[in-house]
């Protein structure tokens, strides 16, 4: 049995040194003296309260009822209230409604009033340190902020943090590195500052102040052992020495530079020596370095350069040696074997890459891993668009990742082989800037093929024309008419209006000067008017290609040369321009393209990989193709010309990824079938034989000859009958041989006799229909296509076998064991479903904060009628007071007069 | 022709004739013959009106309207009066006899009846004859007439509907010169307006087409019956009636004599000698236009197979039909899948009928209970169809053949077949092997198509577009999926796949495209090609060999 509440009571006063031993007189003065007394009183009340608590069985909330076992349960093992002390809780609840229900129902139908705008005062969350810090850090930040610099007014109304009477700001303290020569002076400013801190209006008594000031200073730091003269002298000693000392450096600054100067044309001769063996200075643009150098520096050689003075010379060659500092040569020169092979390496990697887009590969592999998601759909996705899987109604997958950057990077590499050409700016010192940046434009930024001729042609457009070889054969003799300057074009029409004047052979010698004189490095808006630029000449090559006396295909040939080169730096706007091209085709004339839309396709196949998996350009425009061919109609020989043309473009496309084409089997065949001097009667496999609204079926009596075919042959119809049968026999032949080389091209795939045996028999009855002295050079190259499309057909008998695609790893069966959880927390919720647990957590939550919220509004309604009920009882308590007090008054004066009444009575 | 809409009173017309006409002759000059002759036309109405003396001057209007020789040119206010005069004889009872009448009297109904038939016929030879306008017209006052005829001279019902004027009026609609316009109208105003003048069109019409026709006045029957579009229902109540209507006549009111007098027009229709084309619409507007109308639709049988037989497009159209009355109607078509599986040739895919071919096939072929002999047939014929086919096709043939291996698990030896017997084995690895499948059988249960396999669709997994060739992925892929919905990839065209590809307009390219490396020597000259040896290798030389700049 446990000991009485009262013995319990004792012994824990005993443990807690509440209760002891009296303490001797001597022993308590002691205490008194050092403190110890009141330290102590502190602790005792600390214990005090604890055993209060302890003994209060009313403090400390109990369970109802004992559990029996101890159970894991979703609540947790904190039991409901457990070791819960609602007293202390409703205390502290009490107290701070008191602090502002209380205060809000005082203060309510009440107009005006003091607020409290101090920072953090009545900030209950706010420890005193805290609030002290945030006032500080605030005080502080006013000071850095000040608007204005000649604010004086803003200085002195500061409000300022002090402390025991000292300012807390460090602009003081700071103070003591100025250069300021006499002590007076010193003196009177800094107190003059601080002074008028503590007293904003006492400039009229500055003696006096000061004075003060000086008193209050010695007054509050006793420990201070010189006087204020004193240190400002060493102060000011201090500052004097090291004024010395930085004059002393610069001195020797001076010195070193003027010793350098001198050594300067030695350098210069000992540089010139060398350089063609070391690698060549970077002839960057001398006026882009200004950003690297110190701004006033900048300034004065700016300036010096404008101005003729004796230093001129010197300047630039200071110049010049600022170039020469960055280019230093880190790496030897490489050989020529090494040179190579670096070339070498790099195109395989190209190829590669390549390769690998063709494959449909990603380069990053996250978009790949997107699509085998989306190949494994889920049974509950079958609502989802199931052709949306594949690209179908949505937009199509984005392009590949690019190679931009490993291009950026290549084209870096051989620009410093281009650049091995240009003599560096060291000799031109005296050429003036802008035939420096006439040639610096020489670097073409798309020199990826450093030899190439086309940039070689750009490299002095302007000096030696001769040097563009193709361009110059045309242009040599025009240069001397041609303007050496040419606005950029924004559009086509303004493109148009440059050249309208100009020759058709000479816009090659146009476009390179307009590219020359905007080179991206001369002015930074540069880059995005070439872009524009080559937007315009994609636009121009199809309208070149349209009209009606076509121009010579070399000029045609070295725009779209420049549109490529123009593309390695702007991908996107000859993308976005050619994208725009296609999509007019598409709309407004999908099955009749134009010999412009033909050469741009053709163009297009040379700047863009066609073997690209998929390509923004390359896909559309194989689309485009596939289009005409599937659904255009043959109605002359200039049709069937440029379906042929449009036919072997396919093949060109398809030349390194060798992807089926349907189109292009059923349009030869159903061209050859049209060309067959005898219609056919039977139906040669499962291509749809369309006949041409007009005929084109071979009609000679004369011998004819095929030739090759030419591409005008595309826009105009001999009108001659032998000439017409002539372009009839080379078409023939020309799709034939077509066949020839797409039975070559798929000569892999799996299905190539079903692909190739209608073909075999239209060419066989070719071979039949054509038989005759007339015809005997179509049988030719019927009869070799023949032959290899029978050798490939034999051959692809041989390999094939039945199809084997489903050697799958088995999918694993769906598991139904539980989840096993490791680690298992009941107050944890394992919901696998995200969006399920978490608008649980939130809903449980909504519930406790609503019953928070309602225990709140109750205790507060609760406590706001106990208090209107303490005032009313405190009222009447007041009203009972004072009707009291006046009673007993009126009693008082009563018995007053009764007495008197009562006295008076007696005396008469 | 107010006086026409409003029934009020001659006196109040009157009065508002001569209110009118003095205004008018105030006018210009040009006007005042018009006008003259309008009050001449008022003077002799109102003759008519007041006394029988004035009758003669209804073969005075009758002359003046003048149709005997320029029907084009028809004086329409002349029709109109004559219209009031008759429609206020024949309310006043003045066109019927009655037995106990005078002798005189007689003389006198016969005739004004005579007269009126004279009118009527100006009226139909206005219809047939004059311009757009008069014949609306004139169609107006027509069937004002038989209006008023059916409900003041008492059974005239079958007179008037059936034999009489109306059969006129039809044939003369049908008939009329550039009748566009008017027969528009005359199915706005009347035909779908009012159940009985429906009613007794489609009587006149099977009456009408029971000879043969031209296609041209085929056309316009045929949409004339195409506009009637509401079938009445079992529950529908007729009460729209353009004339007052016999209550002893029950035809008019029920459905089913409204279904067979449209049922008989149709088949007068389709027993005429029908243009391909028309034929062809025909059948397009079969399921919903047609068959509702019709009570027996096995009727139909012999035009719809009819069709399927001819072959190509028209039996494509043939099929739903046919397949409705095959699935309601119990119709036994031996041969069906034979058939169908002809139908399968080169042009299917590249008809624009496709999808509705697929939406059919898909539900042909959707009987688990089918042998797999001829699924595969059919896989295998789409297969190679697919080797030939626009990109939009073989999106939707892939999918098919999918759910077909879904349904069919015997059919997925044509995707993986592994080679048990050693010896087979062995003369394959040896000398190849050909294709069992037999193209040129037309029994898809002999074709031996299960035999083989799909190299076809292998083939096309390089095909040129991108999404093309994933979509013929899915075949070599894990069969994870149920079934593809065939309808999200039945309606794809180039044009729809081009936009996919390039967009409407220029978005923001969220990657770089690549661009090639190398800037060719050469794209159609032979420039610096002694540099290269005289030997054209580069790129492009493929066009640059066939080709002359």
């Amino acid at each position: 049995m446990p000991p009485s509440q009262l013995k319990q009571l004792k012994a824990s006063l005993r443990e807690n040194g509440v209760l002891g031993p009296q303490k001797s007189k001597k022993e308590k003065r002691q205490n008194a003296k050092t403190g110890v007394g009141a330290k102590s009183r502190n602790q005792r009340e600390v214990a005090l309260q604890a055993i209060r608590d302890r003994f209060n069985p009313f403090e400390i909330k109990t369970i109802n009822k004992s559990s029996k076992f101890d159970v894991t349960t979703r609540d947790g093992n904190t039991t409901a209230g457990g070791g819960a002390r609602p007293g202390v809780t409703k205390s502290l609840g009490e107290e701070r409604r008191r602090a502002t229900l209380l205060k809000e129902m005082n203060s309510r139908n009440k107009v005006g009033g003091l607020v409290d705008r101090r920072f953090g005062e009545n900030d209950p969350t706010m420890t005193p340190e805290e609030r002290a810090a945030e006032r500080f850090a605030r005080e502080s930040q006013r000071k850095m902020r000040k608007e204005s610099m000649f604010n004086l007014e803003d200085d002195d109304d500061e409000m300022q943090l002090t402390h025991m009477g000292q300012s807390l700001s460090f602009d003081g303290p700071n103070q003591d590195d100025f250069e300021a020569g006499d002590l007076e002076d010193a003196e009177s400013d800094e107190e003059a500052s601080r002074k008028r801190k503590r007293f904003p209006d006492g400039d009229e008594n500055q003696d006096q102040d000061q004075e003060d000031f000086i008193d209050y200073g010695d007054e509050e730091q006793p420990g201070r052992k010189k006087t204020k003269a004193e240190v400002m002298k060493e102060v000011i000693a201090k500052s004097k020495f090291y004024k010395a000392e930085r004059q002393q450096a610069k001195d020797d600054d001076e010195d070193l530079r003027e010793e350098l100067d001198k050594e300067l044309p030695d350098l210069f001769e000992a540089l010139r020596g060398i350089k063609p063996a070391t690698k060549p200075a970077k002839p960057e643009a001398p006026k882009q370095d200004f950003s690297e150098m110190n701004p006033e520096r900048a300034a004065m050689l700016e300036e010096s350069q404008n101005s003729k003075d004796p230093e001129k010379e010197y300047d630039q060659r200071l110049r010049q040696m600022t170039f020469d500092q960055r280019s230093k040569p880190t790496d030897r020169t490489k050989t020529e074997e090494e040179k190579a092979e670096e070339e070498a390496e790099r195109l395989k990697k190209l190829e590669n890459d390549r390769l690998r887009r063709m494959r449909g590969e990603q380069l990053t592999d996250d978009e790949e891993d997107n699509m085998d998601q989306d190949e494994i759909p889920e049974d509950d996705e079958s609502e989802i668009d199931d052709a949306a899987h594949f690209g179908l109604p949505a937009y199509p997958t984005e392009a590949r990742p690019e190679l931009g950057v490993e291009d950026e990077d290549d084209f870096i590499i051989d620009e410093d082989l281009v650049e091995t050409n240009s003599n560096a700016s060291l000799d031109m010192g005296d050429s003036d800037m802008e035939e420096e940046d006439e040639d610096s434009s020489s670097d073409e930024s798309d020199g990826l093929d450093g030899e190439d001729e086309l940039i070689n042609g750009m490299t002095l457009p302007t000096e030696d024309s001769a040097a563009a070889s193709t361009v110059a054969e045309v242009s040599k003799e025009a240069n001397g008419k041609l303007a050496f300057t040419y606005p950029c074009p924004k559009d086509h029409e303004s493109f148009l209006s440059i050249t309208k004047n100009v020759a058709v052979e000479e816009i090659p010698t146009v476009i390179q000067r307009i590219r020359a004189l905007h080179h991206p490095r001369l002015k930074p808006g540069n880059k995005d008017k070439l872009g524009r630029f080559a937007e315009v000449l994609v636009e121009h090559v199809s309208y070149m290609g349209n009209k009606t006396k076509q121009p010579p295909f070399a000029i045609l040939e070295n725009i779209i040369r420049h549109i490529h080169s123009l593309a390695k730096v702007h991908p996107l706007n000859v993308t976005i321009a050619c994208r725009a091209q296609l999509r007019e085709i598409g709309k407004e004339r999908p099955l009749n393209l134009l010999p412009g839309d033909l050469i741009l396709l053709t163009g297009l196949s040379t700047f863009f990989p066609t073997s690209d998996h998929f390509h923004t350009t390359a896909t559309p425009a194989h689309l485009c193709l596939a289009r005409y061919l599937g659904q255009c109609t043959t109605a002359s020989l200039a049709d069937l010309a440029s379906g042929t043309f449009a036919a072997s473009l396919c093949l060109q496309y398809q030349q390194v990824s060798k992807r089926y084409m349907p189109e292009f089997v059923n349009y030869t065949l159903n061209a050859l079938c049209n060309l067959a001097p005898t219609e056919p009667i039977v139906k040669f496999g499962a291509f749809p034989y369309r006949k041409s609204q007009e005929s084109v079926q071979l009609v000679s009596s004369k011998k004819v000859t095929p030739r090759k075919l030419q591409f005008r042959d595309v826009t105009t119809s001999p009108s001659d009958p032998q000439a017409q049968e002539e372009l009839k026999i080379s078409l023939l032949t020309t799709l034939v041989s077509l066949l020839g080389s797409a039975s070559d091209i798929w000569a892999e795939k799996s299905a190539f006799t079903e692909i190739f045996t209608p073909v075999r028999a239209v060419l066989q009855y070719l071979r039949q229909s054509l038989k005759g002295k007339v015809y005997a050079a179509a049988q030719e190259p019927i009869q070799s296509t023949l032959d290899n499309i029978d050798s490939h057909l034999a051959q692809a008998r041989l390999v094939r076998r039945p199809l084997f695609l489903h050697d799958h790893k088995p999918l694993a069966i769906k598991t139904a064991i539980p989840k096993f959880e490791e680690n298992f927390n009941p107050d944890k919720h394992y919901d696998p479903d995200r969006e399920r647990a978490e608008s649980n957590r939130l809903k449980k939550e909504f519930k406790r904060e609503r019953k928070g919220a309602m225990r709140e509004l109750r205790k507060d309604a609760s406590f706001v009628a106990r208090e209107q009920l303490r005032e009313k009882k405190e009222r009447d308590a007041e009203y009972e007071k004072k009707y009291k007090r006046l009673v007993a008054e009126i009693q008082s004066q009563e018995g007053r007069a009764a007495n008197e009444y009562e006295r008076a009575r007696g005396r008469r | 022709m107010p006086a026409l809409v409003t029934d009020s009173s001659s006196k109040k017309r009157k009065s508002g004739k001569n209110a009118s006409a003095p205004s008018s002759k105030r006018r210009a000059v040009a006007e005042d013959n018009f006008a003259e002759k309008l009050s001449t036309i008022q003077e002799l109405e109102n003759q008519i009106a007041e006394s029988r003396k004035g009758y003669n001057n209804i073969a005075t209007l009758l002359s003046m309207l003048n149709v005997e020789k320029s029907a084009e040119k028809p004086e329409m206010a002349v029709a109109v009066s004559l219209c009031r005069v008759f429609s206020r004889l024949i309310a006043g009872g003045n066109l019927t006899e009655s037995s106990r009448a005078a002798e005189n009297e007689k003389i006198v109904v016969a005739w004004l009846k005579e007269r009126c038939l004279d009118y009527q016929n100006a009226l139909v030879a206005i219809i047939c004859e004059a311009d757009a306008s008069s014949q609306i017209a004139a169609l107006t006052l027509s069937m004002r007439i038989v209006k008023e005829r059916l409900a003041h001279i008492p059974g005239a019902e079958n007179n008037v509907w059936s034999t009489g004027f109306f059969k006129d009026i039809f044939a003369a609609i049908i008939e009329a010169h550039n009748g566009q316009d008017l027969q528009s109208e005359a199915v706005a105003k009347f035909v779908k307006e009012y159940e009985d003048v429906r009613y007794y069109t489609f009587t006149q019409m099977a009456d009408y087409a029971s000879t043969t026709r031209s296609p041209e006045i085929l056309e316009t029957l045929i949409k004339i019956l195409q506009a009637c579009d509401e079938v009445p229902g079992p529950e529908h109540k007729f009460e729209n009636f353009y004339a007052k209507r016999d209550t002893k006549n029950k035809r008019l009111v029920s459905a089913n004599s409204h279904r067979k007098q449209a049922q008989e027009a149709w088949l007068a229709i389709l027993r005429n000698n029908l243009s391909q084309s028309q034929r062809k619409s025909l059948l397009r507007m079969m399921v919903h236009n047609i068959e509702p109308w019709f009570n027996r639709p096995e009727l139909l049988m012999d035009f719809l197979t009819d069709s399927y037989n001819v072959g190509g497009a028209t039996s494509l159209l043939a099929l739903s039909g046919l397949f409705y009355l095959i699935q309601e109607k119990n119709l036994d078509y031996p041969q069906f899948y034979t058939k169908l599986y002809s139908l399968l040739d080169s042009e299917l895919l590249h008809s624009k009928h496709r999808s509705r071919f697929f939406r059919l096939l898909n539900t042909f072929l959707s009987s688990t209970h089918l042998p797999s002999t001829l699924v595969a047939s059919f896989i295998k014929r789409l297969a190679r169809l697919a080797l030939n086919a626009p990109p939009s096709a073989i999106v939707v043939i892939v999918p098919f053949m999918y759910n077909f291996f879904k349904n069919h698990p015997t059919t997925t030896f044509m995707m993986h077949r592994s080679i048990r017997d050693k010896d087979l084995l062995a003369q394959v690895e040896k000398e190849g092997m050909d294709d069992p499948f037999d193209p040129n059988e037309s029994d898809p249960n002999m074709t031996n198509a299960i035999e083989s396999s799909l190299w076809e669709i292998v083939t096309l997994q390089s095909h040129f577009h991108p999404n093309v060739a994933a979509i013929a992925r899915i075949i070599s892929e894990q069969f994870t999926k149920q079934a593809y919905s065939l309808e999200d990839f039945l309606d794809h065209t180039y044009a729809g796949m081009v936009t996919a590809d390039l967009g409407v307009e220029e978005r923001n390219l969220k990657k770089i495209p690549v661009v090639e490396y190398q800037i060719p020597k050469r794209i159609f000259t032979d420039r610096l090609l002694e540099e290269d040896g005289g030997v054209d290798s580069g790129p492009g030389c493929f066009m640059r060999d066939l080709w002359e700049f």
